[in-house]
């Protein structure tokens, strides 16, 4: 489209010191816009900020009501109740934060209208205060954890981090992806609540890796055949290579217990002599997270860009 | 701030946009999906074509046109807003990314930390936000409200924030669209203070204005855009008159435009009026203070008109009525009792007109002297601008004149009731 136009920006921007203040604006603006969202969020509600301790403790009591009083099933893991709950608390950092990062540029199209910053600013900035959330609650899941004594803390816990930076990295390149496509065409946002309910059943909410083997196992018992048959398998495969499954499965043995699975462990068929599984001897399979993630990133980001300089003449 | 050079800090080469504007919308997937091969039905709109200029640093510029001109268009170039088709800017210097007030405000959130976001936007830090917030909340006089939500303020307390917050940006470049639409009289003139402070600091300034009368003020440049090209570029009162000009706002006074409303029973006829200035050449840009002649033609059409009445009232742009004039009684005797055909001259001398800058007209009218039906009455009969060299504030130049004289003790009191607050 603009072959030969060009507006640049010389001499003093250029200048190194200039650039690093241009640099500081822009992440003070980042963290301004984040903490108003913040704010804005649970404006014009008598409790307020307390929805986002209360959403995720609902659904809980909901889930574990129905899978634990109802059906008794307790997918054999230790500390079943805790390790729920962070799930929920996971994928409810996931589900706000894309779903309203989509929203980011198209709710904001006076700002784009009117002045000039790098667009993604908005969505990084959207994404941050669902990510404020998301550590509060994940501190208080800590707490409850230690409190109700289902927890076995130890040095996996360092690894917490990385999986946190992991699962924020994905929703950005997510909400990227999806905020510069929803400024023309709304249906994604239709069809991303689809795939959020696919998703939420394809990540390991409820229920543990181990748990789909054991019940996968289980019914090839009855049927008197000690192997999986293949076409079983994929499902498994399928799930070990979503990201948000391998970062729940991941942060669940990172925070709170050995007894659940490592995906690592679970891929290289480590669990197999604890549980008597058949093994899902699959190494290769073990990257494939986290360059779906690398992928996703790179995708949305370069989608983003693309499509953000019309931004301005499409609002 | 580098405004001893002079070189240019906004360079504008052969710069075009176009706007592909679908005529049906087409938001949906569903839509694009049945018809991708189809080419997509859209009405191309050239908002630029080739414009090329450059800004000096420190200049005060006005950007001018009717409305889909493009003028809006280009600061939002110029802004980086939207990215041209074809040519290149490049600009030097930090720029302000404000082309309207208030922008990033939220009515949900306070006014301390619409402050904040706002501020950071103009790319102000925080440590400095902090700094300069009493001074912020001072100057727009909301001290009792920075706690309350904005959309509980009125939309002048808006103004008021937003104006006082734009101030303390410290960019070297200004774009400013439009901001002069907003907000009351006294508002307007602030906003002709800080221009004012502007233009000393040596800041550049690129304003897009409707206010004609802003920019023979306060720009050194106008740029006139028409149609997406450049057709006009020079000082600011020439552009001006070229844009009024090319609008049908009289420069020849005796031109009717289409907004002239005219009635009456026409027993006597105006033949036209003008605007003369002191040595009787046609003018309707008179300076403040200076002399102006409205003159008027007549003709009488029926015989049994006695004599008449001339009546002339200065309407300001907004319909307001700054004066009436009549003929006087002892001039009745040069108009009246004359037959069919005959005609004549009226003049109307203003020796020092006292009026600021602003469009105005006259609105004329004959009338009968004894029943006082109307012969023939005309609005906007000239259409002129007075144009203030001084910039000032307010309507009128009342024409004051200062003096000091120093004395020993204090010789001005209070009255009573004032005397105990002045301690």
């Amino acid at each position: 489209m603009s072959t030969n136009a060009d507006v640049q920006l010389a001499g003093p921007d250029a200048r190194p010191a200039t650039r690093l203040d241009t640099l500081r604006h822009y992440r003070h603006l980042t963290l301004e816009l984040a903490i108003s969202q913040f704010k804005l969020r649970y404006t014009q509600s008598v409790l307020g900020y307390f929805w986002s301790l209360l959403k995720p403790a609902m659904v809980f009591a909901i889930t574990y009501f129905i899978f634990v009083d109802l059906f008794d099933i307790k997918d054999g893991t230790h500390f079943y109740g805790i390790q729920l709950l962070l799930g929920i608390v996971i994928w409810t950092f996931f589900a706000e934060c894309t779903a309203s990062s989509m929203q980011a540029i198209a709710s904001n199209a006076a700002l784009i209208r009117k002045t000039y910053f790098p667009r993604s600013i908005l969505v990084i900035a959207a994404s941050m205060s669902s990510l404020f959330t998301f550590l509060i609650n994940l501190v208080i899941v800590f707490v409850i954890a230690v409190v109700l004594r289902q927890i076995d803390v130890s040095l996996r816990i360092v690894v917490v981090l990385p999986l946190l930076i992991e699962l924020y990295l994905l929703a950005l390149g997510v909400a990227l992806f999806l905020s510069a496509l929803f400024v023309q065409y709304h249906d994604v946002g239709h069809l991303w609540d689809v795939l959020m309910q696919l998703l939420f059943y394809g990540s390991g909410v409820m229920f543990s890796l181990t748990y789909v083997l054991q019940r996968l196992h289980l019914v090839e018992a009855v049927g008197q055949t000690k192997y999986i048959p293949p076409h079983y398998i994929w499902i498994v495969e399928l799930m070990v290579c979503n990201p948000i499954m391998q970062t729940i499965e991941d942060l669940r043995h990172a925070l709170l217990t050995p007894q659940a699975p490592w995906t690592e462990l679970v891929v290289t068929g480590h669990l197999v002599a604890v549980h008597q599984l058949h093994p899902l001897n699959t190494p290769w399979l073990l990257p494939v997270p986290f360059l779906a993630v690398a992928l996703i990133l790179t995708i949305g980001a370069l989608t983003f860009r693309a499509r953000a300089r019309s931004f301005a003449e499409n609002l | 701030m580098n405004s001893t050079d002079r070189d240019a800090v906004i360079k504008v080469e052969h710069l075009s946009k176009r706007f592909r504007i679908p005529l049906d919308h087409s938001s949906t997937l569903k839509h694009r999906m049945t018809h991708w091969r189809s080419a997509s039905r859209h009405r191309v709109l050239e908002a630029l074509r080739d414009v090329s200029f450059e800004v000096p640093a420190g200049q005060f510029i006005g950007i001018i046109g009717h409305n889909g001109s493009g003028k809006s268009t280009l600061l939002k170039i110029l802004a980086r807003i939207y990215r041209p088709d074809a040519g290149r800017v490049a600009i030097e210097g930090k720029v302000s990314p404000f082309l309207e007030l208030g922008v990033g405000f939220n009515p949900e959130l306070t006014a301390r930390e619409n402050i904040f976001l706002s501020g950071a936007i103009l790319g102000l830090g925080r440590v400095e936000l902090h700094r300069l917030f009493e001074e912020i909340i001072g100057f727009a006089d909301l001290e009792q409200f920075v706690d309350h939500k904005l959309k509980n303020f009125s939309s002048g307390m808006e103004v008021r924030l937003a104006f006082s917050l734009a101030i303390q940006a410290h960019a070297e470049i200004l774009m400013m669209d439009e901001v002069l639409a907003v907000g009351d009289a006294s508002f307007q003139a602030k906003c002709f203070d800080i221009f004012a402070r502007y233009k000393r600091e040596g800041r550049t300034v690129v304003l897009v204005t409707h206010e004609l009368s802003s920019v023979n003020k306060y720009c050194d440049r106008a740029l006139l855009l028409d149609h997406g090209r450049l057709t006009g570029d020079g000082p600011a009162a020439d552009v001006t008159a070229q844009y009024r000009r090319a609008i049908g706002l009289s420069e020849e006074g005796t031109r009717l435009s289409e907004e002239v409303e005219r009635w009456g029973s026409r027993d006597v006829v105006l033949t036209g009026a003008r605007m003369l200035d002191e040595r009787g050449v046609e003018d309707c840009n008179p300076p403040t203070g200076g002399f102006t002649r409205v003159e008027l033609g007549y003709q009488i059409q029926n015989d049994s008109v006695a004599d008449f009445v001339c009546v002339i009232w200065l309407v300001r742009d907004d319909g307001q009525v700054l004066a009436e004039a009549r003929l006087p009684v002892s001039q009745y005797a040069q108009v009246g009792s004359s037959q069919r055909g005959a005609s004549g001259t009226i003049r109307y001398d203003i020796p020092e007109i006292p009026l600021l800058d602003g469009g105005y007209s006259v609105n004329i009218e004959l009338q009968g002297r004894r029943d006082g039906a109307t012969y023939d009455h005309l609005n906007h009969a000239v259409r002129f601008h007075v144009v203030d060299k001084g910039g000032r504030g307010g309507l009128i130049d009342p024409g004051g004149v200062w003096s000091v004289v120093p004395t020993e003790q204090p010789v001005v009191g209070w009255p009573d009731q004032f005397a105990a607050t002045q301690q």
